[in-house]
């Protein structure tokens, strides 16, 4: 199942973005070598070899023309910096602020320039014309960037759990050897036997379990996780097929991903900052949706184990 | 409300504290040598978090691939008219099929739709309902799963994928009730 879904990610994901890029080719959609007409007032007296900064002025028909859309309400003004090289010729700079069409960035992005964009000024007549550098294959590169981006990221958030593991397994390993973990575990039993009826009642997964579920319902992310993949190591031991999540593995992960909530922190502080009158009016609702989905999510993975394609007895260890 | 609010503010600022002194004053009570056996344990952490790294880097790619390409406009696209007939709001629909995808990707989202349709309305209170209330499914299995080296998942992804569904229903129908 997960290979399906990870794989569909990746084709859709790819097969989108090259589906878009070649829609936008057949468009046109960023006027690649389409002149641009804008109106530049001080650059009339400009002799060759000076640099200035100017305003450009670009009209909405303009935009509309360009970016195959009407989308545009109103033109726009571009901040750029010039230089001539002749009296009618120059390269101009411009800067692609927030102010400016989104269009204007997602060139910028494509072309890696980092909020500047580099076009080619001429004079015919008594008008002044830029042409932009040619834009394609958008979403091919985005897509291309995220990927190698996303890379780093999850090593780092790797990396970053060491510090956070590393404090709590040794916690853990002292209150685990002092016997504390087992009276916790005998403590829950009546619950845990009928959760997990294949772990033994007093098996340090359990107390470790206990642990992750009680620091994920008070909001205590980072001491949730050590606890919870000390509960996947001890229920890796009793593990008979390597490589093969168990029945309980998949119940304990269940109650994780859906764990009832008593106060959804990072919820109620981007309501506050987005200035609710009441951020933690969602306290009640998220409990009830949390703990609905809980009764829920345990109920499926004991029937869902059932079920022919999952079935443990099928599944082969490695 | 607010009662309960504060009993579980200070208990969860308490927690850490609290567990750190019991389970050290705990162990050396029983006679157990607690540094030498902590810096035993602590020594695990370095493999755990090094083994999750391929699972995670895969993972998040491939999230990262789907979220970059924009196909999650066309995927809305396509499941509109089921999830009209269930009666979901439309505007809280990108919330629902990030939500289990990114924690990063969904935390942006709630903070747009909120910024979009305000914070304090059905939708902006859904939202938030539905970002408090689940956890990042893929995210969570590729991290548990890859610290004891499971490949084959069987049904947990159905599982939680099932169990988000249900707590998008039951925010969308708590919501409805409050408001």
């Amino acid at each position: 199942m997960l290979n399906h879904i990870w794989l569909a990610l990746i084709v859709i994901g790819i097969l989108t973005a090259a589906g878009r890029d070649i829609y936008e080719v057949t468009q046109n959609a960023y006027g690649n070598d389409i002149p641009w007409q804008v109106s530049i007032d001080e650059l009339e007296q400009s002799p060759a070899g000076t640099e200035r900064t100017v305003s450009l002025r670009v009209t909405q028909s303009e935009l509309r023309r360009h970016f195959v859309t009407d989308s545009f309400d109103d033109g726009c003004e571009i901040k750029a910096r010039v230089s001539m090289s002749g009296a009618d010729a120059g390269t101009l700079i411009l800067t692609v602020d927030k102010g400016l069409p989104a269009r204007f960035a997602t060139m910028a992005e494509a072309l890696g320039s980092e909020g500047t964009l580099t076009a080619q000024l001429r004079r015919s007549g008594e008008q002044w014309r830029m042409t932009l550098e040619p834009v394609s294959l958008v979403y091919l590169k985005r897509v291309t960037n995220a990927a190698f981006d996303i890379a780093g990221v999850a090593v780092q958030i790797a990396i970053g759990l060491i510090g956070i593991m590393a404090l709590w397994l040794g916690v853990m390993k002292v209150a685990e050897q002092a016997g504390l973990i087992t009276h916790l575990a005998r403590l829950v039993r009546p619950i845990t036997v009928r959760l997990f009826p294949d772990v033994p009642a007093d098996h340090p997964a359990v107390g470790s379990m206990i642990m992750n579920i009680s620091a994920n319902m008070l909001g205590l992310g980072n001491a949730a996780t050590p606890f919870g993949l000390k509960a996947m190591e001890e229920l890796d031991k009793l593990n008979p097929k390597h490589g093969v999540a168990t029945d309980s593995m998949v119940t304990f992960l269940a109650l994780n991903t859906s764990c009832v909530t008593l106060i959804p922190a990072t919820a109620i502080a981007v309501r506050s900052a987005a200035g609710s009158s009441d951020p933690a009016f969602i306290i009640g609702t998220s409990f009830l949706a949390s703990l609905t989905a809980t009764i829920f999510a345990v109920t499926i993975s004991k029937l869902l184990a059932r079920v022919k394609m999952f079935r443990w007895d099928r599944a082969e260890a490695e | 409300m607010d009662v309960f609010r504060s009993i579980v503010s200070i208990l969860s600022a308490v927690a850490i504290p609290a567990l750190m002194l019991f389970f050290l004053s705990y162990g050396a009570f029983k006679k157990v040598k607690v540094y030498e056996v902590a810096v035993e344990g602590a020594k695990e952490g370095f493999n755990i978090a090094v083994r999750i790294i391929p699972y995670l880097v895969l993972m998040l790619v491939s999230i990262a691939i789907f979220r970059a390409s924009g196909a999650m406009d066309v995927f809305i696209t396509v499941v509109r008219p089921l999830t009209d007939l269930v009666g979901i709001p439309p505007e809280a629909l990108p919330m629902a099929i990030m939500r289990p995808l990114s924690g990063s990707g969904s935390l942006g989202i709630m903070t747009e739709t909120m910024q979009a349709y305000g914070t304090d309305g059905f939708i902006g209170v859904l939202v938030s309902t539905l970002y408090g209330s689940t956890e990042t499914t893929f995210y969570v299995l590729a991290v548990y799963f890859g610290a004891v080296g499971i490949r084959n998942t069987r049904h947990a992804l159905p599982t939680g994928l099932l169990a988000d569904f249900v707590a998008f229903l039951a925010a969308v129908f708590f919501v409805g009730l409050v408001l």
